[in-house]
């Protein structure tokens, strides 16, 4: 069938995330030109050195954090609950599953799982204040999370320099997490991964059952596409909104935890600030998989790829690193600007409703 | 006299309906012309029409014998109409005065002749009796006033023609008595009144002349002085569309709904449900026949749980839910069908089947612990369109690109499926097209023959007439007759709810 | 112990943490006004950072880095307009966006136009000129505090009366506060909403520019990765909590400047930086918990966002 296969097509070509990607490499090429540099030489250096040999399994222990925090933003933001706090939530768990990892006595096996429960449950608590802040006292919680994350950053670095941080060290960090408590690799590539890997794409099953099977997966995605709907059908939305940043507070603290745990082994104030970026590219990474976990996986790929490739970018040509950031966030400005082409079957709701019902109008225009 | 506005052949199609139908109308100058209909009938469509809002497909209009075309509403405005919708298209935070002068603003060098612009907005209002202070803040006043500001906004703009669509919906006797004395002295300046009502009493106390219009034709032109409330009603509702009646009930069992003295708040903190009761039993339909905005709503919402009651109790097979959230209310056995199917009663962007299984995935049959059992989940929908008979390719699709009644369908399918004593369906044809609406009669006896209490709320009155054992009247929030359907015909029925009964008596 | 923490001189520091966020949350203002919800000042005031740092080495004159600082305001506004405006796209997801852009940009161009990394600071010690008015800088208290500052300074400052006197008096005003409002009744008397929010974007997009150079070249005359560090955001509070009115953000933009100079004084006693560099934000959370219910509508929009 030509014409299907026509109209297939069309609809790849033609989709959001196509003219995105189209639209953010080409812009990026502009931008590589006009500061005097050789996109496709650039382009190329990127793609070969994010996504094959050494370069391929170091985009694989960076999609750990990235792909972590994407699920945590899509847990929230499947409803309706922008979570802009993903980084304090990580720097808050990071801590303290580090501090518990340095201080508890035992066997590391069991050292570890406490220590990155107690991440994940100080990320939690950590993104409960700002959901208690809307469910209780309206305060939309997508403006405090952010602020939070200034104030998670300071105290952070408050600590790991004055009560946790190492006595005499010429920065702000703190000791050596023991050997016995680090999250081991495995070897891949000639080389060592973390793995928590593992775990991610674990919790990318986990979640993919859970938002297509489970009573709670069916209750917030119904809450996110409408609001009125999941109310009417008897969804407790103050609860819901709970649960929902609760569990992507934990998520970020686990993300958190590894990065310490798994890779550094101390928590380096500066490094750690550093990192926060992760949160972001996760959120980018989510909303251009329009919040589902294997598609999350494999944005999550792409996007680590881009920053591992900008690496290799900058020691072979003179284009610094951080244009995968900027091609990122450009993919991210389309896809949120709806730039897919028109040819893509639009949804008619005015034809449905025949019409015009003054009621309807008022919901819009609202009544004095 | 001479003519004002002429309108010849306006036909309008939107998908599915013929909204107007080749509707011709003539207003003189000076004169109050009163448009009656019944919901659907094509009021609404005829003014948006006449005031910009999108052409007609065929048929055109005179404006002082002078074909016009009409844009936009701007072009309407410049051609001396005016027009004061029902949801009045105000700013809140602006004063009156901002809100006459806005975008003809009295201005030097861009900034606003403050001064200038009161005197001329109290001048006006002095002038016609529009007693408002120009310097007051819109948001902060009653609903009665509001609508005094809509209509210095048109006389501002030199309105020769004022649409006034429903105005008096909103307002109580006072405020309508007033509005009349207004609305005779703007015709007695010359002006022409284009008054859009459902209200009979008010019809036979104001126009001038009537024109009724029903599905979207206009099938009357009378003059007040020589006809009566009721041929208008006649002419309204039509005698040659005989109601089908549901077969009489097979017996009335316990009562499952009772409601006693409910009060709910309303905007503007009035109440909109005043000291309600009533009781509907096992295997009957009560219908509930209001004009839209008279409290039947707010009194839906308030039995769903979706408002808050302010005082009095609600009892579900014998269970209060009064203060019961929206899950228990199922639970004790509600089913809802609401009125707007697009925002509250199925989710555009989710599948066919989430929107079927919504109020029930917590159901002993739909779920084993945290998990939703798929496959029942899957043959629940598969059962559900099969036997609802719902138009769709496959149930994973998402409900935002079905038609109106095939998403009605998805609705009324979920909410009918679980047998619940209580069904209460809210305007549940509205919208949809012939071969749906039998549809949705058939289901509804068929709940109430198997024993289902149903409250059915509806703006088309052979609806309710034809499917209600009972009907209840409701006028501005509070129950004003019970009326047995096979002993007062439409007419009747139609003065009850425009308080026509009320006036008179 | 306060009254050596409170003196004239703290009042100087508060006036000058305060007139960058000031700008911006002008900007953001008109765009509530104009019913957009404005979430990328901090992006934009990075950007202006960014490009009057980079227009004051290339060209050494503060003029021309104010100008390309507005331009890069200007440029970022329009990607917000676009998007959201004219395409219907969600104008806070879009912000977030922005926001995100305008931090991979500059760390981008840093290295890359001037081969560094961290920070730059320009050649020839360009400053957004200071301005003592002669005569009324003398007045005790007053004088020190608001007649001794920058071009910018100035500008912010009497840009609260002035946009007073736009919302409140002007025809423009009345039609932007009308769009912003009830956006389908000014269309249908005639008033493009499209219009007046691609100028409301636009002009804070210049102003959180400019707010972005006062930073920048107002005191320290260097660029520093993450310069805005909230600012931006705080601008956003101070909209909210000002309920858009431009006496009202004034009054929020003096309780953050307080609180920041407050830290800078308290650091001077020996208290950690982290400490004091995180009580402006512990104040803003504070205030919006205790100014709650006043946000309906943002709560509106963020329940929509999927």
């Amino acid at each position: 069938m030509p014409e299907r296969l026509g109209s297939r097509f069309l609809a790849v070509v033609g989709h959001p995330v196509t003219v995105a990607l189209v639209v953010a490499f080409g812009l990026g090429a502009v931008v590589i030109a006009l500061t005097g540099g050789d996109p496709a030489a650039a382009f190329g250096e990127m793609l070969t050195g994010g996504f094959t040999g050494s370069g391929l399994r170091n985009t694989l222990g960076r999609m750990i954090p990235i792909v972590g925090m994407a699920l945590a933003f899509s847990l929230a933001f499947r409803s309706g609950v922008l979570n802009l706090g993903g980084e304090g939530q990580m720097l808050m768990g990071a801590l303290f599953g580090t501090m518990t990892a340095i201080v508890l006595p035992g066997p590391g096996p069991v050292v570890i799982v406490v220590a990155v429960l107690v991440g994940a449950a100080v990320g939690a608590l950590w993104a409960l204040l700002p959901a208690l802040g809307q469910t209780m006292f309206q305060v939309p919680l997508l403006i405090t999370s952010l602020l939070l994350n200034y104030v998670a950053r300071a105290t952070t670095s408050y600590l790991v320099r004055y009560p946790f941080g190492e006595p005499g060290a010429a920065f702000a960090t703190t000791v050596a997490v023991p050997e016995t408590n680090r999250i081991p690799d495995f070897q891949l590539l000639g080389g060592g991964i973390s793995i928590s890997l593992f775990f991610v794409v674990a919790l990318v099953l986990l979640l993919a059952v859970v938002y297509r099977r489970s009573v709670f997966g069916y209750e917030t995605a119904m809450l996110g596409y409408s609001g009125p709907f999941a109310r009417y059908g008897g969804v407790d939305v103050k609860r819901k909104t709970l649960a929902v940043m609760g569990l992507a507070g934990a998520i970020g603290g686990l993300v958190g935890s590894h990065l310490v745990l798994g890779e550094t082994y101390r928590y380096i104030d500066a490094d750690m600030i550093a990192q926060t970026g992760f949160a972001w590219t996760g959120l980018m990474v989510s909303l251009l998989a329009s919040n589902r976990p294997w598609a999350i996986l494999v944005a999550g790929f792409f996007f680590s790829g881009l920053q591992i490739g900008g690496f290799a970018m900058e020691r072979s040509t003179d284009v610094s690193f951080q244009l995968a950031d900027v091609i990122q966030a450009l993919v991210i400005v389309a896809v949120v600007s709806r730039l897919g082409l028109t040819w893509r079957r639009r949804r008619k709701l005015g034809e449905e409703i025949g019409p015009p019902q003054p009621e309807m109008e008022a919901a819009h225009v609202g009544e004095v | 006299m001479t003519t004002e506005l002429e309108l010849r052949g306006i036909t309008k199609r939107f998908p599915g309906v013929l909204a107007c139908d080749g509707i011709d109308l003539t207003a003189e100058r000076g004169e109050i012309h009163c448009i009656v209909g019944e919901n659907g009938a094509g009021k609404t469509t005829l003014m948006s029409i006449l005031y910009g809002l999108f052409p007609p497909d065929e048929g055109e209009i005179l404006v002082r014998g002078r074909p016009v075309r009409f844009n936009s509403p701007l072009d309407a405005i410049r051609l001396g109409l005016g027009m004061v919708h029902q949801a009045f298209k105000l700013f809140p935070s602006l004063t009156v005065a901002e809100n006459v002068i806005f975008r003809e603003e009295p201005a030097k060098l861009g900034w606003i002749d403050r001064s200038q612009a009161t005197a001329r907005v109290k001048e006006l209002a002095d002038g016609y009796g529009l007693a408002v202070d120009p310097t007051a803040v819109v948001e902060d006043l009653p609903v009665g006033v509001l609508q005094r500001v809509e209509i210095l906004k048109a006389l501002y703009r030199d309105a020769s023609i004022l649409i006034l669509d429903e105005p008096t919906a909103v307002l109580t006797p006072q405020e309508r008595d007033r509005l009349f004395e207004v609305m005779r002295r703007l015709r007695d300046s010359g002006r022409t009144i284009l008054f859009i009502t459902h209200k009979l009493a008010e019809v036979m106390a104001v126009a001038d002349r009537i024109t009724v219009l029903r599905n979207g034709r206009a099938v009357a032109e009378l003059d007040p002085s020589t006809t009566t409330p009721e041929e208008i009603s006649r002419h309204m509702t039509g005698r040659d569309v005989e109601p089908v009646r549901a077969g009489p009930s097979k017996g009335v069992g316990e009562v499952v709904l009772s409601v006693r003295s409910l009060t709910v708040e309303g905007a503007h903190g009035l109440p909109a449900v005043s000291e309600v009761s009533f009781d509907v039993r096992s295997g009957e339909i009560v219908g509930i026949a209001a004009v839209a905005g008279n409290g039947q709503t707010e009194l839906v919402e308030a039995i769903a749980g979706i408002r808050d009651v302010e005082a009095g109790s609600i009892t579900v097979a014998g269970v209060d839910i009064t203060h019961l959230d929206v899950a228990g209310r199922r639970r004790a056995g509600m089913s809802y069908i609401p009125e707007d199917r697009h925002r509250v009663g199925t989710a555009a962007a989710a599948t066919v089947a989430e929107n079927l299984l919504m109020g029930y995935q917590r159901s002993d049959a739909m779920r084993r612990g945290a998990w939703l059992r798929r496959d029942a989940v899957v043959e629940h929908a598969r059962r559900l369109q099969e036997e609802f008979a719902i138009r769709v390719s496959d149930i994973d699709v998402a409900a935002g690109t079905l038609s109106g009644g095939n998403l009605q369908k998805v609705a009324l399918a979920r909410e009918m499926t679980h047998d619940s004593p209580l069904i209460i369906a809210e305007q549940p044809t509205r919208g949809v097209d012939i071969g749906a609406i039998e549809f949705i009669h058939s289901r509804l006896v068929a709940a109430r023959d198997r024993g289902a209490a149903i409250l059915l709320v509806s703006a088309e009155l052979s609806e309710i007439q034809s499917l209600a054992t009972r009907i209840l009247v409701m006028f501005e929030g509070r129950v004003v007759a019970e009326l047995d359907p096979d002993r007062v015909d439409e007419a009747e029925i139609g003065l009850h709810m425009t308080g026509g009964k009320v006036a008179s008596a | 112990m306060l009254a050596q923490l409170v003196d004239v001189s703290l009042w100087e520091s508060v006036v000058r943490a305060l007139i960058p966020v000031l700008l911006a949350a002008i900007g953001g203002l008109i765009c509530e006004r104009a019913g957009v919800f404005q979430i990328s000042l901090e992006g934009m005031m990075l950007a202006g950072a960014f490009a009057a740092v980079a227009a004051a080495h290339v060209t050494g004159s503060a003029i021309a880095a104010a100008v390309t600082a507005a331009i890069a305001g200007v440029l970022l506004s329009l990607v917000l307009a676009f998007g959201a405006v004219s395409r219907g796209g969600n104008a806070i997801v879009l912000g977030v966006a922005i926001n995100i852009l305008a931090v991979g940009l500059t760390s981008f161009l840093l290295p890359q136009l001037f081969g560094v990394r961290g920070s730059f600071q320009p050649e020839g010690g360009v400053r957004i000129p200071g301005l003592v008015i002669p005569g009324l800088a003398d007045i005790p208290f007053l004088g020190p505090v608001i007649f001794d500052l920058s071009i910018l300074g100035y500008m912010a400052l009497l840009l609260v009366p002035a946009t007073w006197l736009f919302l409140f008096r002007t025809q423009f005003g009345l039609r932007l506060r009308g769009v912003g409002e009830r956006p389908l009744a000014a269309e249908t008397l005639g008033v493009s909403p499209t219009a007046y929010r691609y100028a409301a974007v636009i002009t804070s997009g210049v102003l959180a520019g400019l707010a972005g150079a006062q930073l920048a070249l107002g005191n320290v005359g260097v660029f520093t990765e993450g310069i805005s560090s909230g600012r931006g955001w705080i601008a956003v509070v101070a909209v909210m909590l000002g309920r858009a009115h431009p006496f009202g953000v004034l009054a929020a933009c003096l309780l953050f400047g307080f609180t920041e100079a407050f830290g800078f004084r308290l650091q001077g006693q020996g208290y950690p930086v982290q400490i004091t560099d995180a009580l402006p934000f512990v104040v803003t959370l504070v205030a919006l918990v205790l100014a709650r219910r006043r946000f309906r509508r943002l709560l509106d929009l963020t329940a929509s966002t999927v």
